[in-house]
């Protein structure tokens, strides 16, 4: 057994890091198959801890960091963090590499004219900031304990700031700057609650959490908490940070962004569900509402952009959404549906958003009324166009169908008027994603190529680089698709064993 | 069961080697894919011997565990009669389609794409078909939407030449626009039934179908507790089929569908997709019929009135807009929605009471069976005719007798069915759907189906007519002048196909009442012993003569007049109009479509699109309040009030009157201490004073 597993696939990645830094120059444009080969290891670190997990042990770790007060690094590897981590883990590494052309090409745009040192500089920087994503998100993924939590949390939030602040879009350091405080906000409350827990129960460690339970202070944690959470998740009407920030950053971290705010999703039921089963149940209704409307809103407010860019942001607070009214309905199945949801949603966000800029990234155009006919002259991205389309309107073979399925299932299980009319609302904001997103295939890739796009030879699809990331993405949620089972049974002593006995 | 599992099996393969044929060699690319079409004909064939020889086998089921966890799923097949009769209509009839397109296609540059998606079609609703459970059969349905929009949509350049619709100066739509109209309508309809499907799997524990059936008697008394909940969840389940299946209130997509090629129309309007919801339908009936006839839930009956009044309003409705339009496939097109409004006519009444439940649910599916083929082979035909005349209307054509001779043939046997001329298998299978509607006892319902076979009648008339019959109109004389242009039948193939599907529509005829009687016989098993759902047989109320004269009678009613109209031109149907200038009304809301189309446009489309121009600036409003009003008001805070004011108040409080104030009042002290160090008194005070600090200090220290 490889020693320390769980310590090596947080920290491996910030060696690499390290490693990319100490050695830029002599690494030049090879540092982004460094990154992601420090990237295939920890995969495979994972795959090797899944199936650990998957036979039914779950990996718990522990170093203490400080005695009184008494913070551990602790990590807990079970089903659940487990699929988390891996899911995000292979999005890092398809993202990783898709950013090694993309990345250079960027660095043309924003920085014209500097020389080959500046270049380099600037090009293995984007590498070792990236890495510390992959940490950030298998940190949270694992953390069992919540200032250890706490602090990936913040790491997040920093290392997106100096990404976007380096290589985003036309107004980058002001939304850099927003985004900094929108993610420091929610990380406040968060801590702020998390303090609280600590002066009723004195300990940090989320499986102390419990004991809270019945207290009349969990509702304040809850609150707090989910508060923060949901200015990450971009519910309504602490959304709007979203559009900007997935506008202006660059599309090679799209996938990572999703992540990045969908993750939430995860710490509420790590934190707050499952401990405080019976202190949450007041705040099912609310959410489900809040969800609601949030997925409508999303959808409509997508159906009305016209910048490429735009269009999967606003997906997102919709897509985000769906996970929240799975976790709202407090049902096994809801939950376990609406984590899933949240896993097939940042895959088909990765491959969605990724195409866009893809579009961007050959065409140089972001309004989409200048687009139209593309499917022609660039096949391939038009058919990663619709499968990242199919993939966010649950059509199967994609595990966003399963994922649905089972989370509708969970909602109707409540077996209330409510339920059932939140449900159906829900169903039709699916209806709401699938119109925009052949909508816009049909706008951006079908129709009649304008003359000017004709005679571009610079539009053609991608190098493969930039491809097969892609399309390695889809076929992995196809494969989750058609086998959930997969999902679901590591799910299921995390979640549903733990809801039945409450 | 092998042949079951073949059945699926072969349509993947297909599409899966068609880029490997694709690139040895284009004869494999194209007789690749067709023959893997014909591999799953022949394993849907092998499955007949079940209905003949050993029906009591049935219903066999094989499944696997899909999902355990946090519900049990299980993916797996389902042989009964219903789906093996329906697996047969669909991949025998798709096979010889498939043969068709060999000619139809020939030369067009995006041909593998074609026949991937033609194979992934066919896949998919026999997955449909034979899947056991209602999640399976779900995602087949979803797979059929996804492929039909592929092959709506198959010429997604939307040059000028495949629009469709018109013709000037009535609008034009693009095949691109077509598809996602199909896709999102059908959409409406299966999120509805998706949400009725789970709701239903709350009370029921289960989606397998059997065992569905099996328990239905236990678990709707349940439900029904619930006031109104049977309700809903029939309305949620039947939403399903009314969208795939282009059923009122949901079929304004039909018509526009076939913008794809020929043989897709073929395929989605006789054997494949519009078929999903009728057979979608027979599968829930036993589920509804247990309900009511065996729980004795009085709400079960709702799911089949509705059933049965959306089927007779959509039959009357689309043949009525077919009675006016003008593109060939467009008439096809109305026609195919209103024929499956009477099988879903048929599957309702077939619930409304104990002697028509086999009866009714036997006429469904034959008319299904039949109207397959013979919607198969019209819309292969008009392929051919539309392709030879270059046009797709039909006041563009006539007298295309002389150059298309075979494809007159076919294509009329194939319409006289459609009329419902004995013996054709359109007269039988129609027959058995007006008998079981009449015996019902619901006149209203009748009268509608009536309605419908006199409008079939007419309709069908006026397009042989104005398609073959009279003189050439002046677009076929042009063409026929071109240089370098023939007018006359397509490929072998083609022709092949539309023959083989004429003489199977002319065999089924002539074998008609057998078919029929074996049908019933089937079905009887599978409902009555099989499943045990309580049935009586009634000596028929009305003689069945009486149906055979209404039938008879309203064919004949509808094609007399369209006979004189437009195939010998005896009368002539401008004169009527500027006659009677209510009848130009009545055909412009004919044309219009009875506005339906016209007011979902504005309502649904344009609604979504206004609401969505509404929420985007509010959007932007919020934004701006929240990302820089809100940050500005801060800062113009922290400046004015915080920066300038307190902060400033604060600074000199601290910086400057503070040490003032010290120094100040330190001068005063040293002034005093100097002062009265002169006398006495205050020297006593000063070591007093000094004495208590220390005492105090000391205290502190010992505690």
């Amino acid at each position: 057994m490889i020693p320390a597993i769980l310590l090596q696939i947080v920290f491996v990645p910030v060696a690499f890091s390290l490693f990319i830094f100490l050695f830029r120059f002599q690494l030049g444009k090879k540092a982004g198959w460094v990154a992601a080969s420090g990237l295939v290891y920890t995969t495979a670190l994972l795959i090797i801890a899944l199936i650990k997990v998957y036979n039914g042990s779950p990996i718990y770790e522990e170093y203490p960091i400080v005695i009184n007060p008494d913070i551990r690094m602790a990590l807990l590897g079970d089903g659940l963090s487990i699929a988390i981590a891996l899911i995000c883990n292979i999005l890092c590494l398809a993202l990783s590499i898709y950013s090694i052309k993309y990345v250079d090409h960027r660095i043309e745009l924003i920085y014209a004219g500097i020389d080959q040192r500046g270049e380099i500089s600037y090009y293995t920087r984007f590498f070792y900031l990236f890495l510390l994503f992959p940490m950030g998100f298998m940190g949270v993924s694992f953390a069992a304990d919540l200032i250890v939590l706490y602090f990936f949390m913040e790491t997040l939030t920093i290392v997106l700031y100096f990404l976007m602040a380096y290589f985003g879009y036309y107004e980058r350091v002001r939304v850099a700057t927003m985004c900094l405080i929108w993610g420091i906000f929610s990380a406040i409350l968060f801590l702020a609650g998390v303090l609280i827990i600590y002066s009723q129960i004195g300990s940090f460690q989320i499986d102390q959490i419990h004991h809270m339970s019945g207290n009349p202070m969990a509702f304040w944690v809850i609150a707090i908490i989910l508060v923060g959470m949901f200015a990450k998740l971009a519910i309504i009407p602490l959304h709007v940070w979203m559009p900007w920030v997935h506008a202006e950053h660059p599309t090679c971290i799209a996938g990572l962004l999703a992540v990045y705010a969908n993750i939430a999703a995860y710490i509420i039921v790590r934190v707050l569900v499952l401990p405080l089963w019976d202190d949450f149940q007041w705040f099912g209704p609310p959410i489900m509402v809040l969800s609601a409307i949030t997925m409508v809103y999303g959808s409509l407010l997508t159906l009305g952009q016209t910048d490429m860019k735009r269009i999967p942001a606003c997906s997102t607070i919709s897509q985000s959404a769906y996970s929240m009214l799975g976790i709202g309905a407090l049902t096994a199945a809801s939950i376990e549906g609406g984590l899933f949801f949240f896993l097939s949603h940042v895959m088909a966000k990765t491959v969605f958003f990724s195409t866009c800029g893809i579009v961007v990234y050959t065409t140089h155009i972001r309004n989409i009324d200048h687009l139209s006919g593309l499917g022609s002259k660039m096949p391939i991205t038009a058919l990663l166009f619709l499968c990242g389309g199919m993939m966010l309107s649950g059509i199967p073979p994609f595990s966003t169908f399963p994922a649905e399925v089972i989370m509708f299932t969970g909602i109707f299980a409540r077996a209330d008027t409510f339920g059932i009319v939140i449900g159906l609302i829900g169903l039709m904001a699916i209806l709401l994603t699938v119109s925009y997103a052949f909508y816009f295939a049909m706008r951006i890739f079908f129709g009649q190529l304008p003359e000017a796009l004709a005679n571009n030879d610079h539009i053609k699809d991608p190098p493969l680089t930039m491809t097969v990331p892609l399309i390695a993405i889809v076929l992995l949620s196809a494969a989750l698709g058609l086998y959930p089972s997969l999902i679901m049974t590591l799910f299921e002593p995390v979640i549903s064993s733990v809801i039945v006995n409450m | 069961m092998l042949f079951a599992w073949l059945c699926l099996l072969f349509p993947l393969i297909g599409v899966l080697l068609t880029p490997v044929f694709a690139s040895l060699h284009p004869t494999l690319r194209d007789y690749g894919p067709v023959f893997f079409s014909f591999l799953t004909a022949v394993s849907a064939l092998m499955l007949l011997p079940f209905l003949f020889h050993d029906p009591t086998q049935l219903p066999m089921e094989e499944m696997y565990v899909w999902l355990s966890t946090p519900m049990q799923l299980s993916f797996g097949i389902l042989l009964d009669p219903l789906s093996i009769v329906v697996t047969n209509v669909v991949a025998v009839i798709s096979f010889f389609i498939m043969v068709y397109c060999l000619g139809y296609m020939k030369g067009n540059p995006s041909i593998m794409r074609f026949w991937m998606l033609m194979n992934a079609f066919i896949g998919s609703m026999l997955l449909l078909v034979l899947a056991n459970n209602l999640i399976i059969v779900f995602i087949g349905w979803k797979l059929v939407g996804v492929c039909s929009y592929g092959l709506i949509s198959f010429y997604f350049r939307d040059e000028k030449k495949y629009w469709i619709g018109g013709p000037e100066p009535y609008e034009f739509d693009k095949p691109t626009v077509c598809g996602y109209k199909a896709l999102v309508t059908t959409s409406v309809g299966d999120m509805l039934m998706l949400g009725g499907l789970l709701i239903m799997y709350h009370y029921s524990g289960t989606l397998n179908v059997l065992e569905l059936y099996q328990t239905a008697p236990e678990w709707i008394p349940v439900m029904a507790a619930t006031p109104g909940m049977i309700i809903l969840v029939s309305v949620l389940l039947i939403a399903g089929p009314v969208g795939k299946s282009a059923q009122f209130p949901l079929h304004e997509w039909l018509p526009e569908a076939m913008s794809g090629p020929g043989p897709v129309s073929a395929l989605i309007h006789a054997a494949t997709m519009v078929k999903s919801g009728v057979f979608f339908i027979a599968r829930l009936i036993p589920i509804f019929y247990y309900g009511y006839w065996t729980a004795g839930v009085a709400d079960a009956m709702y799911f089949f009135y509705i059933v049965a009044w959306i089927g007779a309003i959509t039959a009357f409705l689309a043949a009525s807009q077919g009675l006016v339009a003008l593109e060939l496939k467009k008439v096809l097109a109305y026609s195919t929605v209103s024929q499956i409004g009477l099988m879903m006519l048929a599957l309702g009444v077939s619930g409304f009471s104990q002697d028509l439940l086999v009866k009714g649910y036997t006429a469904g599916i034959f008319h299904l069976v039949s109207h397959a083929m013979f919607k198969a082979c019209l819309f292969l035909c008009a392929g051919t005719v539309i392709h030879a005349a270059h046009s797709i209307y039909i006041h563009e054509m006539g007298a295309m007798r002389k150059y298309l001779p075979y494809t007159w043939i076919f294509m009329g046997l194939a319409a006289l069915s459609l009329i419902g001329v004995p013996p054709l298998p359109g007269f039988w299978s129609k027959e058995a759907v007006l008998i079981a509607t009449l015996e019902s006892e619901h006149y209203a319902l009748f009268a509608l189906a009536i309605a419908t076979v006199v409008f079939t009648a007419f309709y069908t008339m006026r397009f042989l007519g104005m398609v073959f019959h009279g003189s050439a109109s002046g677009h076929i004389l042009k063409q026929g002048q071109k240089t370098g242009h023939h007018i006359g039948e397509g490929y072998r193939t083609q022709t092949f196909a539309c023959g083989i599907l004429a003489v199977g529509i002319v065999a089924l005829g002539i074998m008609g009442l057998n078919a029929q009687h074996l049908l019933h016989d089937l079905f009887e098993m599978q409902l009555v012993q099989d499943l045990a759902m309580p049935a009586i047989d009634l000596v028929p109320k009305y003689p069945i003569i009486l149906v055979i004269a209404f039938s008879i009678g309203g064919v004949v009613l509808g094609v007399l007049p369209a006979y004189f109209f437009f195939v010998n031109n005896k009368w002539s149907i401008d004169s009527v109009f500027s006659r009677h200038t209510i009848l130009s009304k009545v055909h412009t809301f004919l044309w219009e479509r009875w506005y339906i189309n016209k007011f979902y446009n504005w309502f649904f489309v344009s609604g979504t699109v206004r609401i969505s121009s509404v929420v985007a600036p509010k959007e932007v409003r919020y934004d701006i309040i929240v990302n820089r009003q809100f940050p500005e008001g801060v800062k113009a805070f922290s400046s004015s009030v915080v920066a300038d004011k307190l902060e400033r108040d604060f600074d000199i409080t601290v910086h400057r009157h503070l040490p003032e104030a010290i120094s100040r009042k330190g001068n005063a002290l040293i002034n005093f201490i100097r002062a009265d160090a002169k006398d006495l008194s205050s020297n006593i005070a000063y070591i007093l004073a000094l004495t208590i600090i220390l005492t105090i200090l000391a205290v502190i220290r010992m505690i």
